[in-house]
This record gives structure tokens, sequence and C-alpha cells, in this order.
């Protein structure tokens, strides 16, 4: 069943969440939809195998505090994911029903499910396991940290998390935008996370406050959740013009720091009105949808390939060019035109053909010679991608990374380094919050059974 | 939340803070700098650290009222708190045994320095420091300046004056090398005076280093809003700086127009002179 949503005429000019949400007899009624198959299709789909025909069952069975309690033992997330995980591609994409049409929407119900908790007064706090007397860092508070502090409290181990930033959740907070994930359903996640017993350390960055060792000194172990968070930029001429953002800052000026709610909040965000947003996945949409909420008056995604290699949801493509944004495919930067006064006022750009396909398997761009052409723009938002931050590898030795920065590990999550272990983008180099916190729960379980052998 | 535990006015517009955060306290190092949140509707905004005390768990730095959050901050008692103090941040300043160090210093440079003079002092080096203001009463801090230097010269321009005033000593200094050579400049200054520093001296086989302050949003890395373009490819100033051997900056224009993207309009006007800086 579809969600309602908010008009784009209307949600346009404001960052309310652009999905509102079912109601309760929708929920009921989607629920009903499931055939409990007995071979779990879904499950297999989702990274963490939640065990969705049971809770699904309990809805079914008007039980939505027994549905939830199910969720709850796979994702202490569930409001996020049923929000935020590209489900096509996943459990729904492996529902028996979508063969004949249209899957159970799976991360509807699961939203539905976290919603409905939260307006009960928030999640019930299960029942803790005796201290074990074990501790553990977990660095770093994106999915991933969150998903490894919460299951390694559940099993009676002090978990103290450490976050650079102001504000727990990495990329949830300053990434994602609250018209698709409000922010304080991120701060209800993180709060239950904190009542199992988690110490938050805000404004706590490893690698300076504290080094691994010295963190080593004081716990049994570490988790590495530093996520990808360092921004890639076009390396052309005047890229460092004013009015050049990388998506990174656009949208931490726009989210974490709420720059469009200035002057009430401090943070100022200057935007003209011809944005040109460059890159063509997730963090490019939300940019875009950010600068139309913003103000602007024309909002344009510049991607070097067809719409077909584009990696963003379709979803999130759909909502952006109802909301007016312009898409130019096959399209690449050559050069930043300045004003005279070093602010960008022009893009300079080459058309682009499809070649023979690249390493990813996607056909390659190769510019057109002599197509170059000037894009008007007084904004631009370069969206090409990070890599992760070398703060923690470069301040200790003795951490194996590759090439493109990422901590190498094992199949449980374990890195060359005595009692380190991570997961989420520190080691995929960049993916979902769904397969962060599924390599955090390898990684948990992996640490918990090293904590539990220590004495042994 | 961290505690103020002083507030002391230096001078018109001029303040210095001592907070109680000790584990930035236990890690800071001469040239690093933290970034504060007032409030939780606040800005992420940097200050050079001045001093500290590890056994108190005290961090200090100086500020100028300059614009909305600095002239918040020059409302903060003893006893008040910040909501959020993060650091040290960048990297340390580059300490060695190098000779005869020439510092230039203005605007929160006169305390910013302190640190750095202060080690390389202590390394043996011969230091002469200069001190840039736009006029008597915007001095402050001489003492600390002059307890760690061989020599202090002042340069006070009137409004007008720019940074020709604290380019004379060292123009003169440049003129006499024969006499009395430099071994290494080192400045942290408004980003016009660096700019001319870097010019005079990159045809003289003088390592010279600026401590850079560009518009900064997270300052550890994550945003970019800190880069400039510089020989050895972009760097981030909050990662790789904020000190920067000044004669491999790049598009210096750029970078000043960068730092002044939040500034008051009248400053991106075509016939603006840098003499009028906020940071001057
Ligand atoms: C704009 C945007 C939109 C996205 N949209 C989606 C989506 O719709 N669906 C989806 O599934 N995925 C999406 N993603 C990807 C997803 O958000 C990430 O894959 C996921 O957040 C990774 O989680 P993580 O825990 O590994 O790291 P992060 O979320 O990056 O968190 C890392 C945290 O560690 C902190 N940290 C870093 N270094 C240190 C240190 N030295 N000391 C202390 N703390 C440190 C950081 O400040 C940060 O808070 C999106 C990403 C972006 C940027
Ligand atoms: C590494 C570093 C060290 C610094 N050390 C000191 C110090 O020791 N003492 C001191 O007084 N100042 C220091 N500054 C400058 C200080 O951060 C700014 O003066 C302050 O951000 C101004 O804030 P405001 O809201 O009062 O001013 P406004 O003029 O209202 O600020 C408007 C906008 O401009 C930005 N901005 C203005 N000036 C600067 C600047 N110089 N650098 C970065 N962003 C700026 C702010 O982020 C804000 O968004 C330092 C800056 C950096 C980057
Ligand atoms: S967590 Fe994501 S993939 Fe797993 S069931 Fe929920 S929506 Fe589907
Ligand atoms: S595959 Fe679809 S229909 Fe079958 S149990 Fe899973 S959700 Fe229900
Ligand atoms: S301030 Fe964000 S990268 Fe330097």
């Amino acid at each position: 069943m579809e969600m309602p949503k908010q008009a784009p005429c209307e949600r346009k000019h404001n960052f309310d969440e652009v999905a509102t949400g079912y109601t309760l007899e929708m929920a009921l009624q989607e629920s009903r939809r499931c055939i409990q198959c007995k071979k779990r299709n879904c499950v297999e789909g989702c990274p963490v195998n939640i065990q969705i025909p049971d809770f699904i069952s309990r809805m079914q069975k008007n039980d939505l505090a027994g549905a939830a309690r199910v969720l709850k033992k796979y994702t202490s997330l569930p409001g996020i994911c049923g929000r935020v995980c590209p489900q096509e591609s996943q459990c729904e994409s492996k529902c028996t029903l979508n063969k004949k049409g249209v899957p159970v929407a799976i991360g509807r119900l699961e939203r539905f499910l976290a919603d409905w908790e939260r307006s009960q007064g928030g999640a019930a706090i299960p029942d803790l396991t005796p201290s074990t007397g074990k501790k553990v860092a977990v660095v770093g508070s994106g999915p991933s940290g969150l998903t490894v502090a919460a299951d390694l409290a559940l099993l009676g181990h002090q978990v103290d998390m450490f976050e650079a930033l102001h504000v727990a959740g990495g990329v949830l907070m300053y990434g994602i935008p609250e018209f698709r994930l409000p922010k304080a359903i991120v701060q209800g996640e993180v709060e239950y996370v904190k009542k199992l017993g988690v110490n938050l350390k805000l404004d706590y960055v490893i690698g300076i406050n504290a080094s691994m060792d010295e963190l080593l000194e004081s716990y049994d172990a570490i988790f590495l959740g530093t996520g990808a968070g360092l921004p890639w930029f076009l390396d052309i001429p005047g890229e460092n013009f004013n009015n050049v953002y990388s998506a990174n800052e656009f949208l931490t000026r726009c989210n974490l720091m709420k720059a469009y709610r200035y002057p009430e909040y401090a943070t100022p965000i200057k935007m003209g009105r011809r944005v040109a947003v460059v890159g063509g996945g997730n963090v490019a949409m939300d940019s875009a949808r950010c600068a139309v909420r913003l103000g602007a008056e024309k909002v344009m995604v510049i991607y070097r390939r067809s719409r077909a290699e584009m990696p963003a949801r379709l979803e999130e493509m759909e909502n952006a060019e109802e909301e007016g944004v312009e898409f130019h495919f096959l399209v690449a930067p050559s050069a930043m035109i300045g004003d005279g006064r070093k602010n960008v006022c022009g893009m300079e750009c080459i058309r682009m053909e499809l070649g023979e396909p690249d390493a990813s398997g996607r056909r390659r761009p190769v510019p057109v010679k002599g197509s170059e052409y000037v894009v008007e723009t007084d904004t631009v938002v370069v969206s090409l991608g990070t890599s992760p931050n070398p703060l923690i590898a470069s301040t200790t030795p003795d951490l194996q990374v590759s090439k493109k920065g990422t901590i190498v590990v094992d199949e449980n999550g374990k890195s060359s380094k005595a009692r380190v272990w991570a997961g989420g983008d520190i080691i995929s180099g960049g993916a979902t919050v769904i397969s962060a916190m599924g390599e955090a729960r390898i990684a948990a379980t992996a640490i918990h059974k090293y904590l539990v052998n220590i004495d042994q | 939340m961290f505690e103020v535990v002083d507030h002391e006015k230096l001078t018109h517009k001029v303040h210095r803070l001592r907070i109680s955060a000790p584990h930035v306290a236990r890690k800071a190092q001469p040239g690093q700098f933290v970034i504060l949140i007032l409030d939780e509707k606040g800005e992420r905004v940097p200050f050079t650290i001045s001093d500290w005390d590890r056994q108190a768990g005290t961090v200090d730095f100086v500020f100028l009222e300059v614009g909305r959050t600095t002239e918040r901050m020059a409302r903060l008692q003893k006893g008040d708190t910040l909501a959020h103090f993060v650091g040290p941040l960048g990297k340390p300043a580059e300490i060695d045994k190098f000779g005869h160090v020439v510092c230039v210093v203005s605007g929160y440079g006169l305390a910013g320095m302190v640190p750095i003079i202060k080690r390389l002092k202590e390394k043996g080096n011969r230091i002469t420091t200069i001190m840039q203001a736009a006029d008597n009463e915007s001095l402050y801090n001489q003492e600390a300046l002059k307890q760690f230097s061989d020599h202090l010269l002042i340069g006070v321009g009137g409004a007008g004056g720019g940074p020709a005033t604290a380019l004379k000593p060292l123009e003169d200094m440049l003129k006499n090398l024969d006499h009395e050579p430099m071994d290494r400049i080192t400045a942290m200054a408004s980003i016009c005076l660096m700019r001319f520093i870097a010019e005079a001296t990159r045809n003289m086989g003088i390592k010279t280093t600026v401590h850079m302050a560009p518009v900064m949003v997270d300052g550890t890395g994550m945003c970019g809003a800190c880069r400039l373009a510089h020989a050895d490819g972009t760097q981030f100033a909050c990662v790789h700086g904020p000190e920067f051997d000044a004669h491999k900056i790049k598009a210096w224009d750029t970078l000043m127009a960068r730092r002044c993207t939040y500034a008051d309009d009248s400053i991106m006007q075509p016939g603006f002179k840098c003499d009028n800086c906020s940071q001057w």
C-alpha cells in the first residue's frame, strides 16, 4: 500500500518529513497481505536477517507491542531502517509477493511499529544481563557504532561510545536531511542505546584526545565505526571559488547545524538562485532537495553517465523530479568560472558519451571533443563521494589499511591490531545504514566471544 | 558542559577566556585550536589555544569581538557554561632549533602565538617578535610576548595604515640580512598581512610559515570548508594545518575571498581595502 506523502508544491517549502507514514488501519491492512511463507525469502534479503514474518504475524493478530519486541531483537534502529533502507533491492525484492506484483511493504511496517512504540512513551528496556566487568570502547556513533554499543550493553559489557561531533548519530544527523529522516527519531534511538547503559562521550576525538593504544590500556576491546567522511573534490580550476561546496559541508550546515532555521540557529548557509549539484547518488539527491527547500529558483543535477546508471534510489529521484529538480545527464564539469571577485558564476561542462564498461560494470563515460558549453550557476555542490578520514589510521601505525584508506578486517570484522574490530563505512568505503549495522552485528558477536573467553 | 573558569577583558573588544576542559588541556600543543559551541543552537567557532594548565585541566584562548558569536561570548561570566568544546584540533606548530626566528603577530595572534614563541625560545632560538595593531589601545599581551622574545618590535598603524606598518620593521630587517641573518619567519596575523609577508620573502630563500584561519565547520576533516590550494594538492587547514609553508600556498586571492564568505557584505565590494578587516 502506498504511504501518504506531502504534495510536492507544499513540501518544497518545508523541511518536514515527506512521507507521513501509515495510519494504524493502513498498517494492519498491509500486514494482512503477508502470506507467512514457510521459506522465508524476505529474511534472506535483509542484511541483519530480521525475522520479518514473525513480527508481521503479531501485527496480524493486532499485537503491536509483541511485534515491536520481535523487531527490536534484530535491530536497535527500526525507525531509521524503515525509512532509509533501500528495501526495493533488499528485503522487499526477495518477498514472494514481489514475483506476482507488489511486495509486502516491510520497511513501511517497520517504520510504523517504531513510530507507534515512540508514541507509547518510548521503547521498553529489555532485561539486561548482569555485568561481566568487561569494558569496550566504541569509536563513532553512526549506525555501526550504535549497533555494537547496544548489542554489547545488552550482553552485560560496559560500553563507552566516543563521538567527535557535538551530537551522536553520524551521517544520520549530519548527512541525511530532516525531510527523509527526522532528527528527533535518530535522537530517540540514541536515547534508547543510552538507556541500555552506554556512556556517550561527545566532543571526543580518538586519535587526538586519546590514541588507540591509550584506549587499549583502559578497555578490553575497541570497535571502530568512524565512517567515511572525507569528501572528494573534482580537482578542476576554480573549485575553491566562493559558493562551491562539498556535499558534506552543504548538508552539514543545513542538517546538523540547522542553517535552514537561521538566524534562530546561528550557522548561516550562503546559497544563490541557480544551484548545480554534481553527482548522481543519494547524497546528490539530498543536496538538490535541500537546495529546493532553501529557496533556490533552479536546481540542476549534473551527472556524467545516463539515467540508467544513476546510483541514487529510484524513489529519491522521483521525489526530486516532482519537486522540480532538473537532471542533466552525460555531462561533466571541466572548470568553474568566477565573477571576478572569486564567486562562482558558471561552470564549464563537457558532454559525455558512454563507452566500454569499466571495472564496476557500468559503461565508462568518455568526453565528446569540442562539446564544451557553460552552465549558468551561482552555487555548486560537489557530491562525488567520500573516503575514510585518515586521522585514526595515521596515528595508529600497526593498523592495516587498504589503498583506499579503509581498515582491513577479516570475516568477523577483526582488524590487524590486537583487540580492535571495525565495521560500517570505515571498512566498506561507503554503503548503507543497514549494511553498516550488519557488519557491526558480526563484529559485536566476535567481540562478545572474545570477552567471555578472556578469563579462560 | 564546559565551565568558564575565568574571563578577562584585555583591551577594547579583546577578551581572554579560561575554560575547564581537562581532556583538551591534557593534549594541547602550541599552534592547535579548539572549536566551541555556545548553546544547542550555536555555531561551531574555532579559536587558537593561547595557554593551558594540564594539572588544573584548563584551556585559555583570546578572542576578538567581531560578530554574532563573539559578541555573545563577550558577555560570558565566570561560572557560565559552554555547551561544547572540542580539541586540540589541527597539527601542532613546527618547533625546532632553527636559529634566528622572526614572529609576526596581529589580532588574536598576539595571544595565539605565545605558546609557540615560548617553545621556540626553550629550544634555544633567538626570537624577534613584531607586533602589529591598528592603534596603541589595541595592543595587548605585550608582557607575555616580551618575556619570551629577544627583541620586540611594535608596528602601530592608524586606520588606513594597512599591513605596511607591520611590514616596515620586517622590510628593514630583510634589507639588513647580511648583518643579522634570519632563519625562519612565522606569522599568525590577518590574512592580508600574511600574504604580504609571503610575497616579501618568496624569493629570499627564507622559510616562512603562516597560521591560517579559513572558515571552518567541523574542524575534523569532514566538510572541506577550510580547503586551500597548495603546491602538494588541496589541503584542509583543520587537519593538514593550520600552519603552512607560506610559499606553498597558491591562490591567496581566492583564500581571502573564501575567508570573507560570511563576513559583512561590504568586504566583497570591488573598491574594498583590507585595512578595515574585522580580523586586523
Ligand atoms: C547524504 C547521505 C545520504 C545517505 N542516504 C542513505 C540512505 O538513504 N539509505 C542508506 O541505507 N544509506 C544512506 N547513506 C549511507 C549511510 O548513511 C552510511 O553508510 C552509514 O551512515 C554508515 O554508518 P557508519 O556507522 O559506518 O558511519 P557514520 O554514519 O559515518 O558515522 C561515523 C561517526 O564516527 C565519528 N567519528 C569519525 N572519526 C572519529 C574519531 N576519530 N573519533 C570519534 N568519532 C569519530 C563521526 O563524527 C561520525 O559521527 C547516506 C549517506 C549520506 C552521506
Ligand atoms: C584555526 C582558527 C583559529 C582561530 N583562532 C582565533 C582566535 O584565537 N581568536 C579569535 O578571536 N578568532 C580566532 N579565529 C577566528 C574566529 O573563529 C572568528 O572570529 C569567529 O568565527 C567569528 O565568529 P562571529 O560569529 O563572532 O563572527 P561573524 O563575523 O558574525 O561571523 C560570521 C561568519 O563568518 C565566519 N567567520 C568569521 N570570521 C572567521 C574566521 N576568521 N575564521 C573562520 N570563520 C570565520 C563564521 O563562521 C560565521 O559563520 C580563528 C579561526 C580559525 C579557523
Ligand atoms: S532492516 Fe532494512 S532490509 Fe532489513 S527488513 Fe528492515 S527494511 Fe528490510
Ligand atoms: S516473503 Fe513476503 S509474504 Fe512471504 S513471509 Fe516474507 S514478507 Fe511475508
Ligand atoms: S573544517 Fe571541515 S574539513 Fe576543515
